[in-house]
């Protein structure tokens, strides 16, 4: 049997100040899995360990306890790195590239050819809807646009993990659904997509399993489905699932 | 390494940083030689030139490409982009390395530009001159034999004996280079040189003879160098060339297997004296002006070479600004610690806090040689053949050593420093 797509266990960090005299609790022991083909939905309020453990998945950051696995090997090794795509809370690209160099860097970065890096940044450009303002730079992007190029930059090196970090964050309606109807897609398609997200709403649309975090800790987490199955107000199962977890009145 | 090449050359070339130094470079040369004033002859009118205008190209190239380098890691943590970059499978010091390519690329771009401009207006320049010092022993080997006889001479002060060998040492040695050779009115006093350098042609010499109370006086006599001789009238305290002209009744100088001597014969009337080691050269004719500027425009390119490295090592580790300014402190310090170093008094009569600040200038000046002691302007403006040898150590660490272990250690960093961003 192959080793689950993310492992995380008895996961801990605790931010340190510069005597080392610790600062903050940040994740105080999670344990969670996400299998092939999950869209695993972290969620949370601010301050959570959302992000903090999303950076410690992505080897950004070093745990101070635990041990996280991807695909079995540590985050930080080449081997994990070439079989992930990361779009963070927000869209940080240069602001002097065009949206087709943007992506052709960021194949470049993940080591795929010439002849590979310009075919797949072509399908990308055009999957996301950029055709038209491919060879415009970026820094004219308005926020959807961006999120976009990022979203393609991604999913460049065709990632067989996608982690996405607030991938709705200042986004309007229409730019929500797309981000939606993509995420949608590409789980289609048997890609593992691990998102966090303040938007439960959308959340329940897209998420197959989600951990609800709080100080650190999981405090709940299932099926989607199971959670609306048990909920009386089926289009807000995950928001009152969410509320109750955290026990909020 | 490619993609991170290209990403940085476009940041360069889009943000208009090479337009920037192509334009100041042609502003240099447009309109800074107004300003250049000379004794009045050609060399000293081609001497202040290169000071003045390939110089001040040369500073600002290097203080941009400085600057630049030390935004290149520090700006992307700033705007979130480097954890974009350490989680691609690229490996940090491929991109580092495409990073300080494109530097390079730069920087090559705008001496390219600036020495072309050189070599047009200098076409009439003459050839470039090789530097021939004595062949004396080396100043250590001599300090340590005056060190031997000292130690066994019963008179020797109790303070020297006592005294740590290496500040001894030390102290001998500058006292060995800046030791003077006393030639009195009417006689004569030989320097050996390589012998091979009797059947260069266009040989000469160049010498700084001084007074006992260093004011300028007249002085005259002949030089006398492997059956050719040169008569020289002049003042001291100033350094002259004398070319070296064939003679049917020169004295041949005494010869060994390997060494030829240099005579100097005082005719004048004054007593004068000149540090061998430093006041007396024999200068034979080396390649054109174009070569030289060639060379030295390498010798440019690697200390951009090792600016730009140590720029990203330190954007790597710190904020730009903290970068910035750690590195022109830095740069201040290796050009000022050679001098430290030698200007610094008696080092036997030094406080503990005073031979701790040698110490580190000393160990500055070992880390640093191959820059500080690169002068390509100087040379380039005194006439003096950049020597192949030379630029080849000075290419070796500047361009591959240090760098290599600079950017390695700045990769490192990269794959760690996120932590900071994100804690």
């Amino acid at each position: 049997m192959s080793a689950p797509v993310i492992e995380i266990s008895g996961l801990r960090k605790t931010f340190r100040d510069f005597w080392f005299r610790p600062v903050a609790e940040a994740v105080n022991g999670i344990d969670l899995v996400v299998e092939k083909g999950d869209v695993f939905g972290l969620l949370g309020p601010n301050g959570s360990g959302k992000s903090t453990t999303i950076k410690m998945v992505l080897g950004l950051l070093a745990p101070t306890g635990g041990s996280v696995k991807i695909f079995g090997l540590p985050p930080r090794s080449r081997a994990a790195r070439a079989r992930l795509g990361y779009l963070p809370e927000l869209s940080y690209l240069h602001p002097f590239l065009t949206a087709r160099e943007t992506v052709m860097y960021y194949a470049g970065l993940s080591d795929l050819d010439r002849r590979t890096a310009k075919a797949r940044t072509a399908e990308l450009i055009e999957q996301v809807g950029l055709a038209e303002n491919a060879n415009r730079p970026v820094g004219g992007f308005s926020k959807g646009m961006a999120r976009r190029v990022a979203f393609a930059s991604a999913l460049v090196s065709r990632p067989e993990l996608l982690i996405l970090d607030e991938p709705t964050s200042g986004l309007d309606p229409i730019g929500t659904r797309e981000v939606k109807e993509l995420i949608r897609r590409l789980a289609a398609d048997g890609l593992t997509i691990l998102v966090t997200s303040h938007q439960l709403f959308d959340m329940q649309d897209v998420c197959s399993r989600v951990a609800i975090l709080s100080h650190g800790k999981v405090v709940g987490s299932g099926r989607v489905e199971d959670i609306v199955a048990a909920a009386a107000d089926k289009r807000h199962a995950l928001e009152d699932y969410f509320v109750e977890r955290l026990g909020i009145q | 390494m490619k993609a991170s090449f290209i990403l940085a050359w476009r940041a360069l070339v889009r943000s208009h940083v090479l337009t920037l130094l192509l334009v100041a470079t042609a502003l240099a040369h447009a309109f800074l030689p107004a300003l250049v004033r000379s004794d009045g002859t050609s060399a000293g009118w081609r001497e202040m030139f290169v000071r003045a205008v390939p110089g001040a190209a040369y500073v600002f190239i290097a203080v941009t490409i400085l600057a630049c380098a030390c935004g290149f890691f520090a700006q992307e943590r700033e705007r979130f982009r480097l954890s974009l970059t350490v989680v691609r499978p690229a490996s940090a010091f491929g991109v580092a390395l495409g990073k300080w390519l494109a530097l390079c690329a730069v920087a090559a771009v705008a001496l390219v530009f600036s020495a072309a401009i050189t070599a047009f207006r200098l076409s009439d320049a003459p050839r470039c001159l090789h530097h021939h010092s004595p062949a004396l022993p080396p100043a250590a080997e001599c300090a340590r034999s005056a060190l031997a006889a000292y130690l066994a001479d019963p008179k020797t002060p109790e303070a020297v004996r006592r005294a740590p060998r290496a500040a001894v040492l030390s102290l001998l040695t500058n006292k060995e280079l800046d030791r003077y050779d006393v030639v009195r009115s009417g006689e004569s006093f030989a320097w050996p040189f390589d012998a091979s350098l009797a059947s260069e042609p266009g040989l000469a010499v160049r010498a700084r003879f001084a007074t006992q109370f260093e004011v300028r006086s007249p002085f005259a006599g002949e030089f006398a160098f492997g059956g050719r001789t040169a008569p020289v009238a002049h003042s001291t305290q100033s350094s002259i060339d004398v070319p070296l002209a064939a003679a049917t009744n020169a004295p041949a100088g005494q010869a060994s297997s390997a060494t030829l001597d240099l005579v100097f014969k005082n005719t004048g009337r004054e007593i004068v004296m000149l540090r061998p080691r430093r006041d007396l050269e024999l200068l034979t004719p080396a390649d054109a002006f174009c070569w030289n500027l060639a060379r030295a425009t390498l010798q440019m390119l690697s200390t951009m070479a090792i600016l730009a490295a140590f720029g990203m090592f330190l954007s790597a580790a710190v904020s730009r600004p903290v970068a910035l300014f750690t590195a022109i402190v830095a740069v201040i310090v290796t050009m000022m610690a050679p001098s430290v170093v030698a200007q610094f008094p008696d080092e036997m009569n030094t406080k503990f806090t005073e031979r701790f600040g040698l110490a580190i200038s000393r160990a500055i000046c070992t880390v640093t040689s191959t820059v500080s002691e690169s002068e390509p302007i100087s040379d380039l403006a005194t006439d003096t053949c950049i020597e192949w040898l030379a630029l080849a150590r000075s290419i070796a660490v500047n361009v591959f050593a240090l760098p290599a272990a600079l950017l390695a250690a700045s990769a490192f960093i990269v794959r760690r420093k996120p932590l900071a961003e994100n804690s």
